[in-house]
């Protein structure tokens, strides 16, 4: 938890020097691929990239620490506004994800492991390395061919039909519910299905697998083994003490997922045209839009390390004894 | 200065339609061209149409381009309008204009009455601050009246009339007005900021007097317009417009297949337009279009500066594997720099053929070294990038060594401007912006257009010559030969290899009507069109 | 060393990994001799574009008519170049950082795990996108991008296991018998963490090969006519459903080599090392 600044401020180094060091010319690339050589020296100086590196560091802190990540060289606006209109989407999608990841990969996890060397067991130990090895982006285009273009059961981009509901809150499904529009509600959780589903599968594989270890060490630690001889019936251990601990393990873990599922959320947006964080940076992507795919580089990480952050102090909460 | 009735001066535009306008001005009414007049009034529905290209800006001098056309012909007047196909120019906030003996002075009298969406009337003042505006910003049609009109020349001369006074001669002034998108002025100076001409506003909002109202604007979603009842021409046909970014080409096909959009761009392999053609719900509209697809050959750099070295490179490219087989027969080749459908296209220009062993001869005379030759493509505009697959298949059938670079067209056009960074060779389209030879043969020739549309930094001093004439003479009939004589240059420079004419094709579903192509804006002004 | 082959021998998901890694290497060795139409790595055949798998094409044609199978095939070369070259560079870089730095204690090895941790903080697919756009598309720029951000993995789990042989009796009498610090990091050190090393880099080609293929399906990847495996899906789109195989197969070949590392590197991981098994660590 101590390590929480120091991280981000990594991380801002980490960004920084891919963006400022690795280019041949980073003023060019920060005045955009349609700069004069006029505006490209006006950059320099005000970039402040004729100082020395360690100022130009701390400027650059400074800068993205008052919010300021530069102008998108395509559409023009403030990077941080576009990305914060934006978040929303994904985290919904996120959100959603691992409720689902969870509701599937717990029970099947438990499963598993109390039917240790079972074929259950065999067969969804080669599902879940199955889930892993699967590229998303392709599962997506598979899911789309056979559900939205051979069967036309789901639809195949996009978050809502037409233009969803009056942003309040960003979340379509607490903008639907606020304005209770059940229309667009279903609508959306429609939309829902094939990314959430692509999204879903590695991060079920992962949460099956961390239940499944969680459940058999359980199952091995001495109070349980105690509980077991003096009699007490099996469906009552594992209920009562099996599944609290293997849920604080899966708990802990879902900082893990949540990378996953940030680095899925790239492609996955990309595919279905979900439009959020992923789709924003695959199009900067393309557009060589070269402050937004930092921008992005820099919030993505901060997620990550906040959840991270958050995912430690959960775990000190439930369980003291595995306080880092 | 003299100044004649536009009847006297006919500028690039075709004779009859400016014998129009001029009769418009006889009249002296402010009723616009009687069939133009004659619009749908109070229709109701609304038009979703999914575009591949994403709108990141609502302002309609800030892009160009068609894939964003929309908001521009749709929200945007200009002083003057193409429509139709083959198309012409028709008074549009302008009622008439006159041009000076001497081709340098344009004058524009105003349509009274008009009104911006807020209720302000559009004055001349607004006309003057939107081509000020225009060369303030540097961006959109920016290069197209750069060389011609200096920053502060435009005059008011009253509340209806508004001067242009070029620094050169031009036959085709008025067919460029199109482009001078009207903004609101007085909105606009109320919302700027340091002094950016309102970009921060009117990025988002809606200023103009077009026959839609910006409601809705997302850049990850498109836009959404309301008509406008108050329009100088009536109110448009369908109440509501809906335009979606659509960017996967699957997701708008299948969506017009299932009717949650009523039409799509067709920007799209012709793999999928065939699909589209055989819905039994869908009408895809054809038309020919004047769209040029052509490579542009750096003329400047070694080896491509040996005319044997570019004529090697217009015998390697497969055109009719390209015409027949990957676009399915769907274009028609164009052997020169101007379209085969507008005039001062000459009928009988053999071009090229796809023979590797004429290229080899041809490389057998080429003093240079070889070298990698890079040829561009688009990223984003797939057809482009096929193309250079393909030349490339040429070339090392021929026995040139190359290397493909997709970049995407911010990038390009940055390179395209400056001849040290230009490719060697780039597929890339040539749109109708004005109707007019000049809008090919001069804006990719002229060596003028260096660092602008000439980015094969050709130069021929015959070829400029007969172009600065062309653009110096009235008369069609007689600027006609120059264009055809340019064009027949052109080719035996091989200053560019000139590919095919594209043809539009409209995929609607069948209960839309009224839909005007147009090769200005490829049939997206949607104030003519009716829903059922 | 015997026991431990005999002992992956026996599993069968393992074995099957192997396998399909075996048909996937020797597919990209012998491409050249495999292939049915081996100039269509940039040849094309306009007239026979997509069309679907048929005797002469067994996996049909791309858009451009090239034999997709052949094309595959290569892709293979380029898919396996690029994990096994970035992983080595990886494998280079983290396991001298994690030798070194669990072998002396202080504030320097200290600031070298917090450094990788910081790298570890990101997932690694966004850093990698940074860092291949900021290159330019190809593939030593893929290499580049995933070899920088996958070689904290190793340092990490080397450091980890450095420090806890440090305090076994071996390693400790060799400090003690005057061995260099050198010495007793390569000769004493390394040979017993060498099981969790191969572990770790048995899975991480998986994930190497998926997120390069990603990279390539984002068009950070080689430019074309590069037989790309992601670049190829991503063409393929603009020409859904009709031509199906064009997005099926090589989705499909990216699954069954990630698949056999995978399998493979979960029995490897079961056989030789039985705490990581239970451990719910690791990525």
């Amino acid at each position: 938890m101590v390590w929480f600044v120091p991280t981000l401020l990594g991380l801002l180094a980490i960004v920084f020097f891919i963006s400022h060091v690795i280019p041949a010319d980073p003023a060019a690339f920060a005045a955009g691929e349609n700069a004069s050589a006029a505006t490209i020296a006006e950059m320099r100086q005000r970039l402040g990239l004729d100082q020395p590196l360690h100022i130009q560091f701390l400027r650059y802190v400074q800068s993205i620490f008052t919010g300021d990540m530069g102008r998108s060289i395509y559409t023009g606006r403030p990077v941080s506004e576009d990305l914060l209109s934006r978040l929303p989407a994904t985290l919904e999608l996120t959100l959603v994800t691992v409720v689902v990841a969870t509701l599937v990969g717990v029970p099947l996890g438990v499963v598993a492991a109390l039917k240790r060397n079972s074929w259950i067991d065999h067969a969804l130990r080669l599902v879940t390395i199955a889930g892993l090895a699967i590229a998303s982006f392709w599962f997506a285009i598979l899911l789309q061919l056979f559900f939205s273009m051979q069967l036309g059961i789901t639809p195949l981009t996009g978050r809502v039909e037409g233009w969803g509901p009056e942003p309040i809150t960003g979340f379509y499904v607490i903008d639907s519910l606020i304005n209770w529009d059940m229309e667009t509600l279903l609508d959306a959780f429609h939309h829902m299905v094939l990314p959430v589903a692509t999204l879903a599968l590695p991060a079920a594989a992962t949460i099956v697998r961390f239940t499944r270890a969680g459940v058999l060490n359980a199952l091995e630690s001495s109070y349980v083994l105690y509980e077991t001889a003096m009699g007490y019936p099996r469906w009552q251990i594992v209920w009562k003490y099996v599944l609290r601990n293997a849920l604080i393990g899966t708990v802990t873990q879902i900082g893990l997922i949540f990378g996953i599922l940030l680095a899925g959320a790239v492609v996955v947006e990309a595919v279905f045209d979900w439009p959020g964080l992923g789709l924003f940076a695959v199009n900067s992507i393309l557009n060589s839009d070269y402050n937004a795919v930092m921008g992005f580089t820099l919030v993505a990480g901060t997620m990550f390390i906040v959840v991270n952050l958050v995912v430690d102090i959960l775990q000190g909460l439930i369980d003291p004894r595995e306080t880092r | 200065m003299a100044t004649r009735d536009t009847k006297d001066l006919v500028a690039g535009i075709g004779r009859r339609d400016l014998l129009k306008a001029g009769a418009a001005l006889g009249t002296a009414g402010a009723v616009g061209m009687p069939h133009i007049a004659e619009a749908q009034r109070g229709g109701g529905g609304r038009i979703v149409f999914a575009n591949g290209s994403a709108y990141d800006t609502m302002d309609p001098h800030a892009t160009f381009d068609v894939g964003r056309v929309a908001y521009r012909l749709n929200c945007y007047d200009g002083l003057m309008r193409w429509v139709d196909n083959p198309p012409k120019l028709e008074p549009w906030l302008a009622e008439s204009y006159t041009a000076s003996e001497d081709g340098k002075t344009y004058t524009f009298k105003l349509r009274q009455g008009v009104t911006f969406h807020d209720g302000a009337p559009l004055t001349s003042e607004d006309v003057v601050y939107s081509m000020e505006r225009i060369l303030a910003v540097k961006k959109g049609a920016y290069p197209l009246f750069a060389p011609l009109v200096a920053p502060g020349s435009t005059k008011a001369l009253d509340r209806h009339t508004v001067q242009f006074n070029l620094t050169t001669p031009s036959a085709i002034f008025a067919a460029t007005t199109h482009d001078i998108y009207v903004v609101n002025s007085a909105l606009l100076k109320r919302n700027e900021r340091d002094g950016d001409w309102g970009q921060a506003f009117i990025g988002r909002n809606d200023a103009g007097s077009g026959s839609y109202i910006i409601r809705r604007f997302d850049p990850a979603r498109g836009f959404l317009a309301q008509r406008f009842d108050k329009h100088f021409l009536g109110p448009a046909g369908i109440a509501e417009i809906d335009f979606r970014y659509v960017a996967e080409v699957n997701s708008r096909v299948l969506g017009l297949i299932r009717g949650d959009f009523q039409g799509t761009d067709p920007y799209m392999p012709q793999d999928q337009i065939v699909r589209l053609q055989a819905d039994a719900n869908l009408n895809v509209m054809e038309a020919e279009s004047t769209r040029l697809f052509y490579s542009c050959i750096h003329n400047q750099r070694a080896p491509m500066n040996d005319i044997n070295f570019r004529k090697a490179l217009c015998h390697a490219f497969d055109y009719d594997g390209w015409i027949n087989n990957i676009l399915g027969g769907s274009v028609v080749r164009n052997t020169g720099v101007v379209p085969n459908p507008m005039w001062g296209a000459p009928k009988d220009l053999p071009g090229y053929t796809y023979d590797i062993d004429k290229a080899k001869w041809y490389l057998a005379r080429v003093q240079a070294p070889m070298r990698e030759i890079v040829v561009a493509g688009m990223i984003g505009y797939e057809q482009s990038i096929q193309a250079a697959s393909l030349l490339q298949n040429g070339l090392t059938r021929a026995g040139i060594p190359s290397r493909l670079l997709n970049e995407p067209w911010p990038v390009v056009s940055n390179k395209m401007r400056d001849p040290e960074q230009m490719y060697d060779l780039l597929f890339l389209w040539r749109s109708t912006y004005y109707a007019d030879p000049h809008n090919w043969a001069g804006e990719l020739l002229h060596t003028n257009r260096h660092r602008g549309g000439n980015a094969s930094y050709y130069a021929n001093p015959e070829v400029d010559r007969l172009l600065n004439e062309a653009l110096a003479t009235p008369d069609q009939a007689k600027r006609a030969p120059l264009y055809e004589q340019v064009a027949r240059i052109s080719s035996e420079d091989a200053a560019a290899i000139f590919i095919h004419n594209t043809k539009w094709y409209g995929p609607f579903r069948k209960n839309v009507s009224g839909v005007r192509f147009c090769p200005i804006g490829d049939g997206q002004e949607m104030r003519w069109l009716s829903i059922t | 060393m015997r026991q431990v082959l005999r002992k992956l021998a026996e599993d069968r998901a393992s074995m099957f990994g192997l396998a399909l890694i075996l048909v996937v290497v020797l597919a990209a060795i012998l491409a050249p001799i495999l292939s049915t139409h081996p100039a269509d790595v940039a040849e094309f055949h306009t007239g026979i574009r997509l069309s679907p798998p048929n005797p002469d094409n067994w996996l049909g044609t791309d858009r451009m008519g090239s034999d997709i199978y052949s094309r595959l095939l290569f892709g293979a070369r380029i898919t396996l170049t690029i994990a096994v070259v970035a992983i080595l560079v990886a494998v280079l870089i983290g396991v001298p950082i994690g030798l070194v730095a669990g072998y002396y204690e202080g504030l320097g090895s200290d600031l070298l795990m917090r450094g990788s941790d910081v790298f570890l903080a990101v997932p690694q697919i966004v850093l990698a996108i940074a860092i291949a756009q900021t290159l330019g598309p190809s593939i030593e720029n893929v290499i580049l991008a995933l070899s920088v951000t996958y070689w904290p993995f190793w340092a990490r789990l080397v450091y980890a296991e450095t420090r806890s042989c440090k305090k076994e009796t071996f390693v400790e009498a060799a400090i003690a018998l005057g061995c260099s610090p050198f010495r007793v990091m390569v000769l004493h050190i390394l040979p017993s963490i060498s099981s969790s090393i191969i572990v770790r880099t048995t899975i991480g080609m998986g994930g190497t090969i998926l997120t390069a293929a990603t990279l390539g399906f984002l068009g950070l990847g080689p430019p074309p006519p590069t037989p790309e495996w992601g670049r190829t899906i991503a063409e393929s789109r603009e020409y859904l459903p009709m031509a199906w195989w064009y997005a099926a197969f090589p989705g499909l070949a990216i699954f069954i080599v990630v698949m056999g590392f995978n399998l493979l590197g979960d029995g490897l991981r079961d056989v030789l090392d039985p705490r990581l098994r239970r451990a719910s660590r690791g990525r």
